[in-house]
């Protein structure tokens, strides 16, 4: 046993130690130049052998999803704001699925960010989350007018309403993501832009919750006074204490939580919750809903390490383990402290569920975003998941020792086991502005066409990081599109 | 201790003192998606790949770095890898015999080997 003490402490000094590493993530600007505009090559992005990617689209501004009329037609959702303080108005437009751009506009909107798009019955459904009264889940037909189906979805904090995508059932299921990363309001919340607007945000449960009363000290950005300190608590808004045995009191709409309304409108209901971001919304060829879910940060009041990104297999009423729980472990694990030693105490005092294993990991920071399933055997893969990684946002999110995601990859859903699909090319990792190459940059959303054979893959556009946060480029977005060369699978 | 485990112990001692000093060197294997994927063609391979899938491929994706640094391109021994799993190093948490056993260890290993030598991660 003594000597593999020594194995590790000899280890330890020849691997360095990690919180005095620089970040290297894929969008931190620290340390390089930004390229402005865009160059978009195929070439530079890898995809499996007899398969083939090429660019449908690019110049769009902030696109988040993609969508498929009843004749194949191709719509793009762009949304209309990436950061604060970078507001355009989001657009619903049809894309010239032979390279002639965009085609037509269907609808404006005032109140962006637009998050994903999904189509059905000749009419669209999206989520808009800039409005006073927080999100919304909207229908547009055709002719551009715009029906409210939900308003006033918790979406003031650090996450939007997502993306809806039509069930078969009629309802139109949508996520909603939580206020703060990890339960807390914290100083972190001026970072992101949002608690000097909206100071009385919090998490609100879906159902009732008792909590510890553990309580954590931040310094108050809200006044005047450098020194000023906040004491602040679980599902509080910032600078409210708590107390054990506390109640929270339980509603739905709700953070974290994906939820469902009919397509035609009427009363939410709640799906599932205990979820922290669930972006991504689709329904495999069996009917099953999936979502993936953006993990932990390190960040805030409440800092957690390691936390990966997840897919989900949904199912209704569950609890996936939110705040307290990372892909169904304790968040008391000392894996989610950078340092160990320092576990991460409950919030909860007792927890709603027992939280499932999700069905597949994805990398740390990755930003597991829009996925869809294969369906035909002739694109192959039937029945695997495909999932847009926009790629880390590090260092706001956390440290990276090499950029995390930026790519397009296949998870098996009967074994966890995932593969890259479509990655840039070569040993250097990362996006294609920081390769200063014509790869991808940020995929946002996947989604397979009508007839199941081609993957449309909706990349963001340049979004890099600076000392003050997000800085995006309008009109580097861009739809690419993967088919396969020929023959089944 | 008898003088041939004090030899072994000293081998290993020595290999794994200098093989962190490796990191670094040699390119990264990477898992690029035109070369066909990892084959995990035995049982012990498959277990190994589920569990690195659950629990080391979030900071370690494909083997490459992420969170963590690559393990796909170093040349440290079973014992020292072994090691590190068992005993944490730097940021990365120990994982002790409750959420991986000897042998969820050994297929670990085995689809590490498997990683290093596959076509998809040649170059």
């Amino acid at each position: 046993m003594r000597n593999a003490h020594w194995l590790v402490a000899v280890l330890l000094v020849g691997s360095g130690c990690f919180g005095m590493m620089d970040s290297e993530g894929g969008g931190d600007i620290s340390k390089k130049t930004a390229m402005k505009g865009r160059h978009v090559d195929p070439g530079d992005v890898s995809v499996p052998k007899g398969y083939r990617i090429e660019v449908v689209t690019t110049g769009l501004t902030f696109p988040t999803g993609v969508a498929f009329g009843d004749g194949g037609e191709v719509y793009v959702v762009e949304s209309g704001y990436s950061e604060p303080g970078k507001l355009i108005r989001p657009r619903l437009v049809e894309i010239d699925r032979n390279g002639g751009g965009v085609r037509r506009v269907i609808a404006t909107g005032e109140k962006g960010p637009w998050n994903g798009v999904a189509y059905s019955d000749g009419s669209f459904y999206l989520s808009e989350n800039g409005g006073p009264h927080g999100g919304r889940i909207v229908r547009i037909d055709r002719d551009g007018s715009q029906t409210v189906l939900v308003d006033r979805l918790p979406s003031m904090g650090d996450h939007h309403t997502d993306g809806p995508v039509v069930g078969a059932d009629g309802f139109v299921y949508f996520g909603q993501g939580t206020a703060t990363n990890s339960g807390v309001v914290g100083e972190d919340a001026v970072q992101l832009g949002w608690l000097r607007e909206h100071p009385d945000t919090r998490d609100i449960p879906c159902a009732d919750v008792v909590l510890k009363g553990t309580n954590f000290k931040s310094k108050n950005p809200l006044t005047e006074d450098p020194d000023d300190e906040a004491i602040t608590g679980a599902y509080s808004q910032f600078g409210v204490a708590t107390n054990p045995g506390q109640v929270m009191q339980g509603q739905v709409p709700c953070s974290g939580a994906v939820m469902r309304v009919p397509k035609a409108g009427g009363n939410v209901e709640l799906v599932a919750w205990g979820f922290r971001n669930p972006y991504g919304l689709a329904f495999a060829p069996d009917g099953q809903l999936y979502v993936a879910d953006n993990g932990y940060d390190v960040r805030g009041s409440r800092p957690v390490f390691g936390s990966a990104d997840w897919l989900w297999r949904v199912e209704r009423g569950a609890w996936y383990g939110w705040p307290d729980f990372a892909e169904g472990r304790p968040l008391t694990m000392d894996f989610y402290s950078e340092s160990g030693g320092d576990p991460k105490g409950f919030l909860l005092a007792k927890h709603p569920g027992t939280p499932p294993s999700p069905v597949a990991l994805f990398p740390v920071h990755s930003s597991a975003d829009g996925l869809d399933f294969s369906r035909s055997r002739q694109f192959g893969y039937v029945g695997d998941a495909f999932v847009a990684l926009f790629g880390d946002m590090a260092p706001q999110v956390g440290k990276v020792m090499a950029p995390v995601g930026f790519m397009v990859q296949r998870v098996n859903t009967r074994t966890g086991v995932i593969e890259d699909f479509a990655r840039n090319r070569g040993d250097e990792k990362g996006p294609a502005s920081d390769r200063g190459d014509g790869g991808l940059e940020r995929p946002i959303a996947v989604r397979f066409d009508p007839t199941g054979t081609q993957l449309y893959v909706v990349d963001f556009g340049v979004m890099r990081l600076t000392s003050h946060g997000p800085d995006s480029q309008p009109e580097t977005g861009v739809l690419w599109r993967i088919v396969r060369n020929g023959g089944g699978r | 201790m008898s003088r041939p485990l004090a030899v072994l112990v000293w081998v290993v001692g020595a290999i794994a003192l200098i093989a962190p000093l490796f990191y670094g060197c040699g390119a990264e294997r990477r898992g690029q998606p035109e070369a066909p994927a990892i084959t995990a063609d035995n049982p012990k391979e498959v277990k190994g790949q589920r569990l690195f899938h659950r629990w080391c491929y979030q900071c370690h994706p494909g083997g490459e770095a992420g969170l963590g640094p690559a393990i796909n391109d170093r040349p440290l021994p079973h014992i020292a890898i072994r090691t590190q799993i068992r005993k944490g190093v730097g940021a990365m948490p120990a994982f002790g015999e409750d959420l991986l056993s000897d042998s969820d260890v050994s297929a670990i290993l085995a689809y590490l080997d498997e990683m290093k030598h596959s076509p998809a991660h040649s170059d």
